[in-house]
């Protein structure tokens, strides 16, 4: 059965700060109500076809963008939003070969017709993703994170058990 | 992009060359329309995997390895446990040894058809990525989702992980699936088969490039089956053939200074691995449906055009599919999930067949079990050669193109070989030098 919405923890446990996805996700998966589907994830092609059909989908993920590390920050990629920078998987690197980036998953996803209406992703900022442990300044973002995961489901009219609807509070930025 | 230099030369640069794993250039140099140098250049860091595992234990090496890729882990996982297996002179069980086969058929799938329909069918179908692809072949991208996603499924169950499994260790797995558990994998198998067999007449139909190499083959070969978690010697097209445990006397790696990957030669020459000659030294083990499958789309029982890679790793992607089946046909439960590998002071070697080619490790270990030497010899490092010498070729034979058609041929000739660019050291900017 097709859930109304889902949450999906991207990364891998292992690579430092890349574990924050699947941290998030896990704290939320005890929140959540009926109608809402937790996934965590590794490679985000696996997205393409599984949140077909979904209303609404929040990503959870590391980033870089270049902010101070630990920042939460949400961006909308569903239907209606401006397609993501693919530039980086046409023009390859590291995001454009076997690697198969969530902004090219996302983009795959709008080209076939399986991409929900409301896509948000929750990215924290990062910068150690080697084997081993989170740095301490993403793992203190986690609650801020889990609270930007709580708000866009209250917008989707899924709030987390525990919380109210319109209620959460979280910050856009942190440090 | 074309540039003009001073001495009147001409460089195209094509900044990093997508869908390739890994980050390296190349560089083609034309004078007087002749090829006169082509070098692939691997910049990707050396990543010191053979030192650091001097010291660790011998129980180590599969969980360690398997980290340098995260598209081919179980051949690293494969030929570390039967390196050491044989180091310590230990046989496991048939079933075991079945359920590591039916792991590598995961990866196989996951990895093939990534290549073939997201990577590699975008260079014959004339789009610029599998995201510009997707808009006309929704519905090769869709199969090929569902493919790796039944790939993913079988790593997940049998590895504990989709990347970089969790399940393997020397002497076996933690834990076995149930026969239950296996059993809700054969739909999707059973789809993916069907879906491969038509995949590979869907790709014959491409364009191809005449282009014919008279390499030297090398590929692990079994009395009984298709090489892919173990084989039991090594086999050639000039007619060497040995006990893997003999490879590293006719395998000799060296450094070229355009590299940070060693170079490999077989019996003092270049020589390839992969699809190619797997399948030209293993055809008559492939099963009836994809030798019918493969002699319908044209091949023959060998095929030595590097751009027909795509119909052979495709066929190949139906014999995992195939695999998958009879492995999941044949299980029961209650099997021991591991044998015990107390360890033995010596030397031993164990190879697999990535799905880019052959793979192979050399411990030695103590008699505590202390690793005191290790060599990792990845596929892509041993395909460098080849692969200019194709850029050579492509390169020559379509020295009059203008620079954007070559530089596609000469990228797509890259990508014949699915190169593992963190293996092999452990990308691509190609630039074209005129004059």
């Amino acid at each position: 059965m097709i859930p109304e919405a889902m949450v999906v923890g991207l990364g891998s446990p292992d690579r430092g700060d890349d574990a924050v996805g699947t941290l998030v996700a896990e704290r939320v998966r005890a929140m959540v109500r009926e109608g809402v589907r937790v996934l965590t994830r590794e490679d985000p092609t696996a997205l393409v076809h599984a949140w077909a059909g979904c209303h609404t989908v929040v990503v959870v993920d590391a980033m870089i963008s270049g902010v101070a590390v630990g920042t939460v920050a949400v961006r909308r990629a569903g239907t209606r939003d401006a397609a993501l920078p693919t530039h980086a998987f046409a023009a390859a690197g590291r995001g454009g070969s076997h690697a198969f980036g969530l902004a090219g998953a996302v983009e795959l996803s709008r080209a076939l017709g399986t991409l929900p209406e409301h896509v948000a992703i929750v990215g924290i900022e990062a910068f150690n993703f080697n084997h081993g442990p989170m740095s301490p300044q993403v793992a203190a973002s986690i609650d801020d994170a889990v609270a930007a995961v709580s708000a866009e489901l209250a917008r989707a009219g899924h709030p987390l058990q525990g919380s109210e609807a319109g209620t959460c509070v979280w910050e856009q930025s942190r440090g | 992009m074309t540039h003009q230099l001073k001495d009147g030369g001409q460089v195209l640069s094509v900044g990093m060359l997508a869908r390739v794993e890994g980050e390296g250039g190349m560089h083609i140099e034309i004078k007087d329309r002749e090829v006169v140098s082509v070098k692939l250049n691997i910049f990707e860091p050396p990543r010191f995997y053979e030192g650091f595992l001097r010291g660790r234990k011998y129980t180590e090496p599969p969980d360690i390895t398997a980290r340098i890729c995260g598209i081919c882990p179980v051949a690293y996982q494969s030929a570390s446990t039967e390196a050491m297996e044989t180091i310590c002179g230990v046989t496991t069980t048939a079933e075991i040894q079945l359920m590591r086969r039916l792991l590598y058929c995961g990866e196989w799938i996951e990895s093939h058809s990534l290549h073939i329909f997201m990577l590699h069918a975008p260079d014959f179908l004339g789009f610029e990525s599998v995201l510009e692809m997707a808009k006309d072949h929704a519905d090769v991208v869709n199969m090929a989702l569902r493919l790796k996603k039944a790939g993913n499924d079988v790593m997940e169950l049998v590895g504990g992980r989709a990347i970089h499994p969790v399940n393997v260790k020397v002497g076996g797995f933690y834990r076995m699936p149930t026969l239950t558990q296996l059993e809700a994998l054969r739909p999707d198998l059973e789809r993916g088969l069907e879906d491969a067999l038509a995949a590979v007449q869907f790709v014959s139909t491409f364009e191809f490039p005449e282009m014919e190499q008279g390499y030297n083959y090398v590929s692990l070969r079994h009395p009984d089956w298709y090489p892919l978690e173990r084989g039991a010697e090594i086999v050639a097209t000039s007619g060497a053939r040995f006990p893997v445990a003999e490879i590293g006397a006719h395998v000799q790696e060296f450094q070229v200074e355009h590299s940070n990957a060693l170079h490999a030669r077989f019996d003092g020459e270049p020589y390839v691995v992969g699809p190619l000659a797997r399948y030209s030294l293993n055809f008559d083990q492939l099963g009836p449906r994809c030798q019918e499958a493969a002699l319908r789309a044209g091949l023959g029982q060998t095929c030595r055009n590097p751009f027909k890679s795509i119909i052979v790793r495709t066929v190949e992607l139906a014999y995992a599919f195939e695999e998958a089946l009879r492995i999941v046909d044949l299980w029961a439960d209650g099997h021991s999930p591991s044998v015990p590998v107390p360890p033995r002071a010596g030397q031993g070697v164990g190879a697999s067949e990535a799905p880019r080619g052959t793979i192979w490790h050399r411990y030695t270990i103590d008699a505590d079990g202390v690793i005191e030497d290790a060599q990792i010899v990845p596929p892509t490092s041993q395909n460098q050669a080849s692969i200019e010498a194709d850029l050579h070729l492509a390169a020559q034979q379509w020295v009059d193109l203008d620079d954007h058609t070559l530089t596609h041929r000469c990228e797509a000739a890259i990508r014949n070989y699915d190169p593992c660019i963190s293996c092999a050291t452990h990308f691509l900017d190609l630039r074209v030098k005129r004059s």
